[in-house]
């Protein structure tokens, strides 16, 4: 697959050293350096934070798991003979495609909050999960018409109905052109959840805006939430690349 | 090539041109305009209000040419210390904290904290806050305030106090802490919520307001003060006091 004037890092030849490890130590150590050789104020953010961390854990991974379903949805509902349902899924990624998040979560959190109130972790998930749905939706669409067509006219006339043809057969094999823009996606959401600091949510960016804004340690404190999030940031990156690995055992043959 | 080295000389030139016009001819005034009625916008998205207009009389008192901009209240006091403006007029509260970082004039006003809830709601001490939901607007006193009563409330931080009045009033959160004026005017004076709102008491301790300006600019603190001063014993201050605070 990977052309020959490609260089290749050899399983020997210092394949440990690559861009994603020497960022994540480099990060680590970073931190781990500043915090020890000036605790008082870069321990100090470092010990204001864990509550921020874990509402941005928690609005992420609560997005991620209804954005990935709808964007299945939506790319199926793309590719669908069925006008009606593919104008809506088309009218949806239009829509959604052409309005900034930060203003998603503004109407949905203050300018709905005339009709309907919900509360700033539901908001924020809505609006995160139904913008980047519609992201995926796209993805889905195009990784599942990179499929042959000869691979669903092969179920079809082994008896497969059209359920069973997308789910036994098309989309086990588009999973692997999909994955990578969807791991991506994933990684650009969990940054856009800083976001949600606008409703008040006392995620990671919030609680180190609230830090700087009370010590006047602009410096300290946004060096140590950009090092956290680039750390959260290129694990999820090596998870989404450990998946990929299983997926690719297609190349692995040879 | 000479064309482009006459485009580039040009662009130079301009760009030194228009930084020392900027920088030599007036001082840049922040203010964070959502703080009614110290700061805040008027129709016409011009920055108007109490400290506003005790700035327009400054500059006829002292000279000093100064112009108002609306800055975010969000960093407002890093890009004074970075030097992007040079004196934050904005309701700042003189505190020792703030004061190891930024230099400030002698006090301009003074005001108390205040708590506003929803009318009819029970409210009379910090202590009544406790497990209930205080909106403010990140990095004021009113929230530092609440922070050091160690009262068990769920503090929520807004970008500024209006959304926080917003979600008083949709009834998100039960409480919003803020400077006693900003409180009145929202309880009394501002339209959609002056019914439905009520300010429930306001804390024992006063604050001042300074105008702030980078450390060992003491050139213009001198100024400044000397224009309080003056304005006070004209009795324009007072003027300005029953204007914006009136009733």
């Amino acid at each position: 697959m990977v052309p020959e004037r490609v260089a290749k890092a050899e399983k020997k030849d210092w394949a440990f050293i690559n861009a994603w490890s020497l960022s994540l130590f480099g990060a680590i150590a970073a931190l781990f350096t500043l915090c020890t050789l000036w605790p008082e104020p870069y321990l100090d953010v470092l010990s204001f934070l864990p509550d921020g961390l874990f509402v941005t854990f928690e609005v992420t991974v609560l997005s991620i798991s209804c954005a990935v379903p709808l964007g299945l949805l939506t790319g199926l509902g793309r590719i669908s003979k069925n006008r009606a349902i593919n104008l809506l899924a088309s009218t949806y990624v239009e829509i959604i495609r052409g309005i900034p998040l930060l203003v998603q979560i503004f109407y949905i959190y203050y300018a709905l909050a005339k009709f309907l109130q919900v509360s700033g972790l539901t908001s924020a998930v809505i609006a995160i999960s139904f913008c980047y749905g519609a992201y995926m939706g796209e993805v889905f669409r195009a990784g599942i018409m990179a499929i042959s067509k000869g691979q669903s006219e092969a179920a079809r006339s082994l008896g497969f109905n059209r359920f069973q043809t997308m789910f036994y057969v098309i989309l086990p094999q588009a999973w692997r052109t999909i994955l990578p823009p969807v791991g991506n996606e994933c990684i650009a959401m969990l940054k856009d959840t800083s976001l949600v600091s606008v409703m008040a949510m006392p995620d990671l960016m919030q609680r180190g805006r609230s830090f700087a804004a009370k010590t006047y340690l602009y410096f300290e404190t946004y060096t140590i939430i950009a090092l956290i999030y680039l750390i959260i940031t290129l694990l999820l990156s090596k998870g989404v690349s450990f998946m990929e690995t299983r997926l690719n055992y297609y190349d692995k043959r040879k | 090539m000479s064309m482009f080295r006459t485009l580039l000389c040009a662009l130079v030139a301009s760009v030194l041109l228009f930084s020392n016009a900027q920088a030599a001819d007036k001082l840049i005034v922040a203010s964070d305009a959502c703080w009614p009625p110290m700061e805040y916008l008027d129709g016409q998205k011009n920055v108007m209000g109490y400290s506003t207009d005790y700035i327009k009389e400054l500059v006829k008192e002292t000279g000093l040419q100064m112009e108002v901009r609306n800055i975010a209240w969000d960093g407002i006091f890093a890009g004074l210390i970075a030097g992007q403006y040079d004196i934050v007029a904005s309701s700042v509260t003189i505190t020792p904290e703030r004061q190891k970082q930024m230099g400030f004039t002698i006090p301009y006003y003074q005001v108390r904290q205040a708590i506003v809830v929803k009318k009819g709601a029970a409210c009379t001490s910090l202590a009544d806050l406790k497990g209930k939901k205080v909106g403010g607007q990140i990095g004021t006193t009113g929230i530092f305030v609440v922070q050091a009563a160690k009262c068990d409330a769920i503090i929520r931080e807004y970008e500024d106090v209006g959304l926080a009045m917003e979600d008083l009033s949709n009834g998100r959160i039960d409480a919003v802490v803020c400077d006693g004026p900003v409180a009145g005017y929202y309880a009394n004076k501002k339209e959609g919520f002056a019914n439905k709102f009520q300010v429930a008491f306001k804390t024992g301790e006063t604050e001042d307001y300074g105008f702030a300006v980078q450390k060992g600019r003491t050139d213009i603190i001198e100024k400044l003060n000397k224009g309080i001063l003056s304005l006070r014993a004209k009795g324009v201050e007072k003027a300005l006091i029953a204007k914006w605070m009136g009733e």
